[in-house]
């Protein structure tokens, strides 16, 4: 008598079974899944509401049209110049390589609040430039940086960084066996490029493009301080003045259907595309150098970008330390921001690491498709619902609780910037969890370890700095955050970015200054300083 | 005693099932030959529980294997290779053979023991991956020693070592299952361990798992 074939008989059962895993992460899934849905349902039925106020429509379409004008040129200048300085890096060798490289991968966290108070302080009115110019010249330039040109600038300056980490990493994995073949060819620099480099990068390149596209679509803080006017609005801007300054919560919420259906749109795109890894090791560079022309090339490249991205930078804190620190401490409001900011940070990071965790380790320990999409999908639905609009759905929905939007503002700020830092962080930690279970599930199991044991003993020693780093991503990102708190933020609960552009907007420039500074810092030092510290503490325990 | 009998297993419906029986006596080791590919892996996961066979039955001492989950089965199993967890010290990975649970100040000489056992005493400390070939299978066989399963399960243990290490290896292996008594059942296509360990043979031929000439050892 011929046995049924039983199907699952022949997979091989090297996942260790972990139920409570499984559980926890349907949990955390179907609790960040709910949230999306809440906050989806508080503004699609705002925006079947009565209007409260008879302020028109806002004009949707060119919102739209300009936006993606925008965010076209900053993603094809971004990769431009991020390729031109992936290419220079992957050449190049010189003392301090590690640190410029480090500075730049830096773009990902440094707040873009910052970067366009630094353009500010070089180029604006009362800038470094304009001082220049009056002090030579007896004249002040037309400052160039309000407009679509300091929008373009500042998103360049962080993204092309960003894209430059990401495609040198990409040349850095070039086969050194086609790199002899090449220099045994004698392939000219250009011709280098061409054949070898450009096939290595090509394959990044369109999710890189609608990474980028996407960051500088839903750009707020720096359109915010640059844009200059009406003319030069994204949609999260528009949202923020329609709530914050026209009280027109009915075109707010018209605004912010508007720009989830067009993220969800570049979202579904990008998914086509391959990932974008997010942690990578130290850059080993070629030891093929070019020479002559192209080397001067690529000096020429690396230094204009050190200083093109190091100088609004550098600017923030030589404004900040030549400012009055004191004084500022003196007045309650700066004392006081900066705790809620640190504590804000501190806990939403935490969040965020025990809510990517929970999912990721889930992720792993199943094989079957339709957990593994419900167990990702929910963490990566808000990669379409950038910060304004996420905050303008917290606010409806509190709202609609009954809830006083200052009662509820601390906690929805930390949950918040956690939800938003959660695609970033499951993409950091699920292929490491995913690399555990696949190639060393055989040896757990066989071992019968526990989840506990499996967590500590494997685990956890090998993924100390993806752990610092989705912690400091977290924090940075919560730390820099304007667009949660600027509509949850009161006279009594501020933070750092609110507190600066709260200055700012009352001429107060050296305040915002040592704001400015200050963030800045504490960004540059939780970056550097979380995932080492994880990687020697986990490793430490080996 | 480990007993199979009648166990057929197909990776694909498609495929021509395996065929094994086999009888494995306690404080023997049983060698299971073959050429690359004939299925030598895919018997020993068989008898781990990582594959579930179409038919047949399997006992240990007349208990019923098949019903039991990989990490229920009482088996210590060695692989050629990724056999520690290599970021870990040596004593992290033989620790992780304890019985659960092992208060903490007992843990300690137990492992020193077990290390000991091996001819490896102080080298605790070291990270697995530091170690040599030869060590890391020691350092998989004092965690063994500590789990100890009555069925041993080798999967090519000696091919990564050269040959002074090979020879003192074997005898390791074959001084552990003597003094514990363990059911060893040895895969490897190399003669010479076959003979120098094995008190019976098996040969996996297009399939089919069938015992060879045994010798008295
Ligand atoms: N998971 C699997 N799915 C399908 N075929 C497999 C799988 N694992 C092994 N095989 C095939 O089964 C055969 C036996 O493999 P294996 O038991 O590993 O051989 P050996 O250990 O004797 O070299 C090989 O042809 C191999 O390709
Ligand atoms: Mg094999």
């Amino acid at each position: 008598m011929p046995t049924p074939w039983p199907r699952s008989n022949s997979q091989p059962k090297v996942l260790p079974p972990r139920p409570l895993r499984l559980l926890g992460g349907a949990v955390i899934a179907m609790a960040v899944a709910l949230l999306v849905v809440l906050v989806l349902w508080s503004i699609a039925s705002a925006a079947y509401g009565q209007p409260e106020t008879a302020a028109p429509l806002p004009d949707v379409a060119h919102l739209l049209r300009m936006s993606a004008i925008q965010a076209a040129l900053s993603t094809v200048l971004s990769l431009l110049v991020g390729t031109a300085l992936a290419w220079s890096l992957n050449r190049l060798r010189f003392a301090g390589r590690n640190l410029v490289i480090a500075l730049f991968a830096s773009a990902i966290v440094t707040p873009g609040l910052i970067v366009a108070f630094g353009l500010l302080t070089v180029w604006g009115r009362s800038g470094w430039i304009n001082a220049i110019a009056n002090v030579l010249f007896h004249t002040s330039i037309d400052t160039p940086i309000f407009g679509l040109g300091g929008i373009l600038a500042a998103h360049v300056i962080l993204d092309a960084a960003f894209a430059a980490r990401i495609l040198l990493a990409r040349l850095d994995a070039i086969p050194s066996t086609r790199l002899k073949t090449g220099q045994g060819l004698a392939l000219t620099p250009a011709k280098r490029f061409a054949t070898i480099d450009w096939p290595a990068l090509r394959g990044t390149m369109p999710g890189l493009a609608a990474i980028i596209f996407l960051l500088a679509f839903t750009s707020f803080p720096i359109v915010l301080l640059l844009g200059g006017g009406p003319a030069n609005q994204t949609l999260e801007v528009a949202i923020y003045s329609a709530v914050r300054l026209d009280f027109n919560l009915h075109g707010a919420v018209i605004l912010a259907l508007a720009q989830i259906g067009f993220c969800s749109i570049i979202i579904l795109a990008a998914s086509a595309f391959a990932p974008i890894p997010s942690t990578l090791g130290p850059s080993a560079g070629q030891r093929w150098a070019d020479r002559g022309f192209a080397k001067a090339v690529q000096w020429t490249v690396l230094l204009a970008c050190i200083i093109g991205f190091a100088l609004p930078l550098l600017a923030v804190l030589a404004g900040g330390f030549s400012s009055n620190l004191p004084a500022l401490f003196a007045r309650p409001s700066f004392p006081s921001a900066l705790a809620t900011s640190l504590a804000i940070g501190t806990l939403s990071a935490l969040l965020t690491l025990v809510l990517a965790l929970g999912l990721g380790s889930a992720r792993a320990a199943t094989l079957r498709p339709l957990a593994r999409i419900g167990l990702a999908a929910p963490a990566y639905a808000y990669l379409a619902v950038p910060a304004v609009v996420l905050a303008l759905g917290f606010f409806l929905l509190v709202r609609t609780m009954g809830i006083e939007p200052a009662t509820a503002g601390p906690a929805v700020v930390i949950l918040g910037n956690a939800l938003l830092s959660l695609p970033f962080a499951i993409a950091t930690l699920g292929p490491p969890l995913e690399a555990v279970a696949s190639g060393q599930g055989k040896l757990i199991r066989s071992l019968g370890l526990s989840g506990w044991q499996q967590f500590v003993r494997v685990e956890w020693p090998l993924l100390g700095r993806e752990i610092g780093v989705v912690l400091a991503l977290a924090f940075c990102f919560s730390l820099g955050d304007l667009g949660v708190i600027s509509f949850f933020g009161t006279q009594d609960f501020s933070t750092l970015p609110l507190l600066l552009v709260r200055a700012l907007g009352a001429y107060r420039t050296d305040d915002a200054a040592i704001v400015a500074a200050v963030m800045l810092v504490i960004t540059v030092a939780a970056f550097t300083a979380l995932p080492q510290f994880f990687a020697r503490w986990s490793d430490a325990q080996a | 005693m480990l007993r199979l009998e009648g166990i057929r297993f197909a990776y694909a419906p498609e495929a021509l099932p395996y065929r094994f029986d086999m009888v494995a006596q306690p404080g023997e080791i049983s060698a299971v030959m073959g050429a690359s590919g004939a299925g030598k892996s895919t018997l020993l996961d068989l008898i781990a529980g990582f594959l579930l066979p179409q038919a047949g039955s399997m006992t240990l001492d007349g208990v019923d294997l098949l019903p039991l989950q990989p990490e229920d089965r009482p088996v210590s199993l060695l692989f050629q290779s990724n056999t520690l967890f290599e970021h870990l010290s040596a004593e992290n990975n033989v620790a992780l053979g304890l019985p659960r649970p092992t208060r903490r100040k007992d843990a300690g000489p137990l492992i020193a023991a077990a290390l000991a056992e091996v001819g490896l005493a102080g080298i605790g400390k070291q990270r697995a991956a530091t170690l040599s070939g030869g060590q890391k299978q020691r350092v998989a066989l004092a965690r063994t020693l500590l789990r100890n399963k009555p069925v041993l399960l080798l999967d090519e243990p000696f091919s990564a070592l050269d040959d002074e290490t090979r020879v003192a290896a074997r005898d390791l292996v074959r001084n552990l299952t003597r003094a514990h008594d363990w059911t060893t059942i040895l895969v490897s296509h190399h003669t010479e361990d076959v003979q120098a360990l094995a008190t019976c043979r098996y040969r996996i031929a297009a399939g089919v798992l069938l015992p060879e000439g045994n010798t008295a050892a």
